[in-house]
């Protein structure tokens, strides 16, 4: 379980996050919802490291990740997919999913061939161009190698910053239905921030939605969907 | 002909050498965004330290091995000693603005530079003082007719060609190489693969002074030994890492090159004064044509 509590985040005495609470389900997929500059990103980022909070605390079960460093954060299985398709462009895309394994491959090396071939299964697309640069893939596909970069570390918790952002409608739902089928065949906790709501409430067991930094909404998924007044309020729609 | 192979081979031979201090300089750059102007200071000192050794009835290799550890010591502590704890200051004022932080490490080197050749000055007096070569310096001989290359030449290019090899082999097949490359091309998702960019620095720093340390022990032999022999060096090899394109390694080893060969041409058809107006001008000329470097990649934004 993902447990925050009165998160806060500042950027030059801004809070971008003004103290966020809620839990994540182990198993299960949580979305967070928001406009633009509700805090969805910083949370993400918070949770992976790369912005230190100025209060408040993340655990994952037992452990303590808030004042970790990022590279020990993903060690303790907590794996992030940065915003915008976040490969390596210069690097062919087998080296960019042979990097999300590179820490554990002296501990586990047997379970890294298992893993990459996994992924490779997940999305043959990827085999078929390992050995081209990750940066003359299509933007779906890129967003397909950023996920196959953080499943090889065999993450237990996933952390996705928009998948969806700058994707076809088809190619984005493909991806989303990907991440919801692997959370259910193997009981990895999803944590999935969006900016479309609807394709991500579709597939997520709750939702939070977030605005101005604060949680206004933490709700089942299926009740938030129907709540036609709380996406008028802070979605605009 | 025989100036044009005599140019020819002198000019591999300084290429060589030209390309290990640019290869130096690129491997900091590209992992910490740092020219690096202490680096030739970094192996006058330890050739320093091998001259010493050798002085004490140590052999020629043992040294040798010898100064190329102390170089990547002295790499990886320039690092750890100085510049992580100066770029990673939180909260800092003067660090706030991009432009300090990437100047202040720059001046720091200097710093660095100055301090070891006080040092040098202080522990060996600063005297000049010649540095053995493991061969020959003869010109080779095939029959009774000099060849226009010694075996000192050879022996650079060997050594030379033997370090770009491992280099290479390191860099295109190993983990530690792909989480080297990753790390300067991309910080951010190098670190959310799980990997320690900063160790993964400091090891760029260590390679960084093992070249330049074996820089050092080749061109000494010809040039001699003194606190600031080493410094036209810099200048040279920044101007390949320059014309090679700052963020491509093989970019860097081919501008260390191609000016050897601008160098010894000019040594040989003109004059060796006119050498720096050479330099000068090739980097002009380069940077005209090709701002980006031979094989460097123009910074691509996203907006």
């Amino acid at each position: 379980m993902l447990e925050i509590t009165d998160l806060v985040t500042e950027f030059d005495s801004v809070k971008a996050l003004n103290g966020i609470t809620f839990q994540a389900k182990p198993g299960l997929i949580t979305t967070v919802i928001g406009a633009n500059g509700a805090g969805k990103s910083t949370l993400l980022r918070t949770i992976s490291g790369l912005e230190r909070p100025t209060t408040g605390s993340i655990k994952w079960f037992d452990q303590e990740l808030t004042h970790k460093s990022v590279e020990a954060i993903v060690r303790s299985g907590i794996a992030q997919v940065p915003e915008g398709h976040a490969v390596i462009s210069q690097l062919s895309v087998a080296e960019n999913i042979e990097l999300g394994g590179l820490f554990r491959r002296r501990i586990a090396r047997g379970d890294l061939a298992i893993a990459t071939r996994e992924v490779y299964e997940l999305f043959p697309i990827l085999y078929e161009r390992r050995n081209e640069p990750a940066g003359s893939l299509s933007g779906g596909e890129r967003q397909m190698l950023a996920i196959s970069r953080a499943l090889v570390s065999r993450p237990k918790l996933l952390l996705l910053d928009e998948p969806s952002l700058g994707l076809a409608p088809l190619i984005s739902a493909q991806i989303i239905n990907i991440v919801n089928q692997l959370c259910r065949s193997t009981g990895l906790t999803v944590l999935l921030v969006e900016q479309n709501a609807n394709t991500a409430l579709a597939v997520a067991d709750h939702g939070i939605l977030l605005s101005l930094g604060k949680v206004v909404a933490d709700l089942p998924a299926k009740i938030m969907i129907a709540d036609s007044s709380l996406r008028a309020a802070y979605l605009g729609y | 002909m025989n100036s044009f192979l005599t140019a020819l081979f002198s000019g591999t031979a300084q290429g060589a050498i030209y390309a290990l201090v640019s290869l130096g300089l690129v491997l900091v750059w590209r992992g910490a965004g740092i020219v690096n102007f202490a680096q030739m200071g970094q192996a006058m000192f330890t050739t320093y330290i091998a001259s010493q050794l050798i002085q004490h009835n140590y052999s020629y290799w043992s040294a040798f091995v010898i100064a190329l550890v102390s170089g990547a010591v002295l790499g990886a502590l320039v690092d750890l000693g100085l510049m992580r704890p100066l770029t990673s200051r939180k909260n800092s004022q003067l660090l706030n603005s991009q432009s300090m932080r990437t100047t202040i490490p720059v001046i720091a080197s200097l710093g660095i530079l100055g301090v070891l050749k006080a040092l040098a000055g202080i522990l060996w007096a600063g005297e000049e003082r010649g540095f053995p070569s493991p061969v020959a310096p003869n010109a080779i001989k095939i029959g009774s007719t000099n060849l226009a290359i010694t075996g000192f030449d050879l022996f650079v290019i060997g050594v030379v060609f033997l370090t770009l090899v491992l280099t290479t082999i390191f860099f295109t097949k190993t983990g530690m190489g792909l989480a080297m490359r990753a790390s300067a091309l991309n910080p951010e998702v190098t670190r959310l693969s799980g990997i320690k960019v900063g160790s993964v620095r400091t090891l760029g720093w260590a390679i960084s002074g093992t070249a330049s340390s074996l820089a050092g022990l080749l061109v000494t032999p010809r040039t001699n030994l003194s606190p600031n022999t080493l410094d036209l060096l810099l200048i040279i090899g920044f101007t390949a890492a320059v014309v090679g394109g700052l963020s491509s390694l093989a970019g860097s080893v081919l501008g260390g090159f191609i000016l050897g060969y601008v160098i010894s041409f000019v040594n040989v058809y003109s004059a060796p004064e006119n050498v720096f107006i050479a330099i000068l001008a090739f980097l002009l000329l380069a940077l005209f044509i090709r701002p980006q470097g031979i094989l460097g990649s123009k910074e691509v934004r996203n907006v």
